[in-house]
């Protein structure tokens, strides 16, 4: 779980601030992670594009 | 808006060349979290400016749940591009610090070329496309 949950304007800007600290800046490795789609299903590996092709990613919700 | 680009012109323009990975995190603002839906001005502001945007959901508390609630954004935006889900330690969502919204563009070397600041205020498609361009 979120070490902060957010709230307010002042949870999230504490948030950001705790894990921003540690992001990828450019220039550095992303960090590798593996992820279900929406069906829990057809698992992707972000280092599967190595070599491959660029990847874009979009991070976001509903709300 | 004259001048803007959206995620989906951008998809459809790069998608043979780039791998595009949505990832649906934490939502943003759940109606049991730090709700826009309360208020009258902000919920008149993101009917106005982010009309495809939910006032109504509540934070998932289980992976089925969110996954429920990606697979219901992802029809509601038509994207077309498959969506991936974080698990719910936020894992993913922490480690690039993406909440409420982020965009990035790895190499295929696996190195960052394009990190957006922090969300929602540098989420600007236009920025990822140029970063798209000055890469191919």
């Amino acid at each position: 779980m979120m070490a902060t949950k957010i709230v307010d304007k002042k949870t999230a800007a504490t948030w950001q601030e705790e894990y921003d600290t540690h992001a990828p800046k450019v220039g550095d490795i992303a960090p590798d992670f593996s992820l279900l789609d929406a069906n829990g299903q057809n698992p992707v590996r972000l280092s599967e594009f190595r070599q491959q092709k660029p990847v874009a990613l979009i991070f976001g919700s509903f709300t | 808006m004259k001048g803007t680009v959206s995620l989906t012109d951008i998809y459809a323009k790069y998608h043979e060349q780039v791998k595009f990975i949505p990832i649906y995190i934490r939502e943003a603002h759940p109606v049991d979290g730090w709700w826009f839906g309360g208020n009258l001005f902000t919920k008149k502001l993101m009917k106005t400016f982010a009309p495809k945007v939910a006032m109504d959901v509540h934070d998932p508390q289980t992976i089925e749940q969110r996954r429920q609630v990606a697979g219901t954004c992802e029809a509601s935006l038509s994207y077309g591009v498959r969506t991936y889900v974080d698990e719910m330690d936020d894992a993913v969502n922490k480690s690039y610090a993406a909440w409420p919204t982020r965009l990035y563009l790895i190499d295929i070397d696996g190195v960052v070329v394009y990190a957006a600041g922090l969300g929602p205020y540098d989420f600007h498609p236009s920025k990822l496309e140029k970063a798209i361009e000055n890469y191919l």
